[in-house]
């Protein structure tokens, strides 16, 4: 008995020994490792002698990371990715290709997750890739990877993504905020797309879903818009793109693209024509802008827009507050900037609104920003089914005078209201309308009132 | 040679253990071994007797210690870096999911371990007098064991961890009166958040352990001033209990008398107490069953030491520590799941939070820690006892039962799912 009992404590022993052992085979032999040394292959085979393919085969393995603090994120993805920044990995097999057309979105500032999602800490393929459980964001499909581009460029345009700029389009004038709520701002009929993309939903599963609502969520209070297929990939790419999460100030500064179109919207909207001219047109007080990014270097335009007095003593000229790729964008379109462009600029402004149609104006926009569109229509014709609602749907506003004062629908806007029902037994209509008063001002909602009445008129008029 | 003689004799200062002196010397002249009795029953070395679970146990907090010491070499207790640092012993560190793996496999070991050798204890009747208060001490462990557990349970600060956390603080929060302001303390704000991660990372790594150590050199201490194991109950002999004299704690109604001259054993106080000063006296027979410790007790105990490592080590290499998404106070999993020790708990809050979950568990701790006291049948015989082994069996098996319940029939919304059903989770 004792001698048996010694016999075993020795074989535990040494089982224990030979799990430590097979524990740290495990831990030596990690996937990546044989990424690594068929890289180092390659690499060695363009070396010219034995001694030096000897030095490259030598290397020794290990774990590259990017660290990112202004993306809160380790990419990890080079470690097997080794030819991503590497112009001659053009033609390299399998992970080490070299990535064309980055531009200035090199990984050892921007990492790979960012735009391609995955898993940037891990070291094997299959979690890397993040089709694992409990990873909520996979490699984008190849043909959605260009919606990334909205999470950080999330002004203006985006040269080569024009279904992001369509899909922003579409998201604020088919009323999409009459039911979501994005950044705040929005109706709480539908879930809350302020983080959309960092959400764990798939592309195609958000493409079919705009397409047809019901078919991909039963019993989802989403109407059919009856979107193109354009349309739902625009919209797509759009959703993939809403996230809040902070960016860092480095790539901050990077959201707005400096196009030439960008500057000359940047133009009209701080007035600059007001002093300045354009090869004669406009005002005098400033100097003429033409070719003036022949007669000075960029640096020194820029920093005249950052510091006008400093540069010039005494200069009228306001210090504005814009974003280094604002002022880059202002240079680009003065580049190019042509007489044409101020008399456009010019005649525009020919007309200026009296303060009813300016508030008719806002309240225009309003009911277009804040998603009424998305059920009354964006000709306030309603319409849209609301199954057992009074008339089973979303009422039209174009009548609304005849059945309210403008102080109750004042009211209605800022308390919201159910639907009454159809058949008082029946099922709870899907849509109603949502209280407003948190979200948009007093004055907002007598401007709104104010462009439903004003639309009241026109009617009566054309009678 | 001579200086390396020296210096040997130095370190081990007894005699060789080829000779009995040798064998009693190795016990009583070593700081860590002295705890042990230098001649032990042989009855009590069956693995049968005592499963060896408090070993097993004990071996097991070993090493969570050890795996803990080198895991707060890699990990910091705010998010989000502590869910980084879960990825990073995952896929960076090396040995790094081993060496979780380990941890996490040990610590679910203990609780089980623990709760085993309560019943054993329980069964064998081993908490009567004098051992009343070695039990109290007992089950402190195992509610600080259960503290260790749950509050290891936040740390990886993906979601199973932010909301079983979630879960089982709001189950504290339900007594009355304190219930609130307990779980304020414990978090160190309304809800799971940085201030809790860092406090619970605190009890876990400082307060408790200190604590399980401290009451963990009293149980010791207590198992070999009250006697050692207790006596399989076959060898009892009811007749002797008058004649024993408890150190420190007289025998009610018999008082300290002087023993007639006896060949029976005795060690120490021999110039303050007179009599026989160990509970259950040996007679010249019973001499004949003990054996040295060394090397019976210490092969048996190495024996138990390596087996509980391998098997955790086993399955540390084919079972992974679970990790879920980072934690994400904005998106509740359906159903939301305490810790699985506490699953019973949260099945009976599902159908009275007061009753089920202050109540209840109250009344239970509280019992438990009552029942020497309470259950003054001085017989350990099964025979004698047959009330208060169905009511401890009826806990034990409810409690089970209750645990299986939570753990495998609860689906969203606490609604009854057998686990051969599979639910498909809706989107919102």
């Amino acid at each position: 008995m004792e001698r048996k009992l010694q016999q075993l404590f020795f074989a535990l022993s040494l089982l224990a020994l030979v799990l430590i052992l097979v524990a740290e085979w495990q831990a030596s032999t990690p996937s990546w490792k044989p990424y690594q040394r068929k890289f180092l292959q390659l690499e060695a085979q363009e070396e010219p002698n034995a001694v030096s393919k000897a030095a490259v085969l030598a290397t020794p393995l290990a774990i590259n990371q990017v660290v990112l603090p202004g993306l809160q994120r380790v990419d990890r993805c080079t470690t097997c990715h080794l030819g991503v920044e590497d112009p001659t990995m053009k033609n390299a097999p399998g992970p080490f290709h070299y990535h064309a057309g980055l531009g200035p979105h090199v990984p050892s500032k921007f990492g790979c997750t960012i735009c391609h999602g995955g898993q940037g800490l891990a070291t094997d393929m299959k979690d890397a890739h993040g089709n694992v459980a409990f990873w909520q964001t996979p490699l984008l499909p190849a043909d959605y990877v260009r919606a990334s581009c909205g999470r950080c460029h999330k002004e203006g345009d985006v040269p080569g993504v024009p279904e992001l700029t369509e899909g922003h389009h579409l998201f604020d004038t088919e009323g999409c905020r009459g039911c979501h709520k994005l950044n705040g701002v929005g109706g709480s009929i539908g879930p809350d797309l302020t983080e959309e993309g960092a959400n764990h939903r798939s592309p195609e599963w958000l493409e079919r879903h705009f397409l047809a609502p019901n078919a991909v969520s039963p019993g989802s209070a989403m109407p059919n818009f009856h979107f193109t297929r354009e349309q739902a990939r625009a919209l797509t790419y759009y959703m993939l793109s809403l996230t809040s999460g902070d960016m860092g100030s480095y790539y901050s500064s990077e959201r707005l693209i400096p196009s030439p179109e960008y500057g000359r919207q940047l133009f009209v909207e701080k007035d600059c024509i007001v002093c300045h001219a354009i090869g004669g047109i406009g005002a005098k007080t400033g100097p003429d802008l033409l070719g003036v990014t022949k007669r000075h270097s960029a640096e020194w335009i820029d920093e005249q827009l950052v510091n006008p007095e400093l540069v010039y003593p005494g200069s009228s000229m306001p210090e504005y507050d814009l974003e280094s790729n604002a002022r880059k964008a202002l240079v680009a379109f003065l580049a190019s900037a042509t007489p044409e462009d101020a008399q456009q600029m010019l005649t525009r402004k020919g007309h200026p609104l009296t303060p009813k149609d300016a508030a008719i104006e806002a309240g225009k926009q309003d009911f277009a920003r804040f998603g009424c569109a998305g059920c009354h229509g964006t000709e306030l014709q309603g319409g849209l089914a609301n199954p057992n609602a009074q008339g089973e749907q979303v009422p039209s506003l174009l009548h609304v005078s005849d059945d309210y004062t403008k102080d109750e629908v004042i009211g209605i806007i800022r308390d919201g209201r159910m639907p009454p029902l159809d058949n008082v037994k029946g099922p709870t209509p899907p849509l109603y309308m949502p209280s407003w008063k948190h979200v948009l001002s007093d004055e907002d909602i007598n401007r709104i009132a104010d462009f439903l009445w004003s639309k009241q008129q026109q009617k009566k008029e054309s009678w | 040679m001579k200086l390396i003689r020296e210096i040997w004799q130095s370190i081990v200062r007894r005699d060789p253990l080829s000779t009995d002196k040798g064998k009693s010397e190795l016990v009583f002249l070593n700081v860590w071994l002295h705890i042990h009795p230098a001649k032990v029953k042989k009855e009590n070395l069956r693995f049968k007797h005592s499963f060896y679970l408090g070993f097993i146990t004990f071996f097991l907090f070993i090493i969570l210690v050890t795996t803990g010491i080198a895991l707060m070499c890699y990990y910091r207790p705010y998010p989000p870096q502590a869910y980084q640092d879960m990825k990073d012993l995952q896929f960076a560190v090396f040995m790094g999911p081993f060496l979780r793996n380990m941890h996490r496999w040990a610590a679910h070991g203990m609780v089980v371990c623990v709760f085993l050798h309560m019943c054993r204890v329980f069964y064998t009747g081993s908490y009567k007098k004098p051992r009343q208060f070695n039990w109290v001490v007992g089950v402190l462990l195992l509610l600080l064991t259960l503290g260790l557990s749950f509050t290891g349970y936040l740390l990886p600060w993906d979601q199973l961890a932010y909301w079983a956390i979630t879960v089982g603080t709001n189950i504290g929060s339900y007594a009355p009166l304190i219930g609130g302001q307990l779980r304020e303390l414990l978090l160190g704000g309304h809800s799971v958040g940085e201030a809790a991660l860092l406090r619970f990372y605190v009890l876990h790594v400082a307060v408790l352990p200190s604590l399980v150590i401290l009451l963990t050199i009293v149980h010791f201490w207590r198992v070999r001033k009250d006697g050692g194991l207790s006596r399989p109950v076959w060898k009892l002999k009811p007749q002797k209990q008058e004649a024993l004299v408890t150190i420190g704690a007289p025998a009610e109604a018999v008082p300290l008398h002087v023993a007639a001259a006896s060949t029976d054993k005795t060690y120490g106080l021999m110039e303050v107490v007179t009599g026989k000063p160990i509970f259950e006296t040996i007679t010249p027979e019973e001499e004949e069953d003990t054996v040295f410790s060394y090397p019976y007790a210490f092969v048996r105990e190495a024996v138990v030491l390596m087996g509980t490592v391998t098997t955790i080590m086993m399955m540390s290499l084919f079972m992974n520590a679970p990790l879920e998404e980072m934690a994400n106070p904005a998106v509740t999993p359906n159903p939301a799941k305490a810790p699985w020790y506490f699953l019973g708990l949260q099945e009976l809050v599902s159908h009275s939070a007061l009753l089920g979950g202050v109540v209840a568990p109250a009344l239970m701790v509280l019992a438990l820690l009552a029942i020497p006291y309470f259950d003054r049948n001085p017989s350990r015989r099964p025979g004698d006892r047959k009330w208060v082994l169905w009511v401890f069996t009826l806990f034990v098996v409810a409690n089970i039962a209750l645990i299986i319940v939570g753990t495998f029939f609860r689906g969203p919304g606490w609604a009854w799912v057998p686990p051969w059903v599979h639910v498909v989770a809706r989107p919102e």
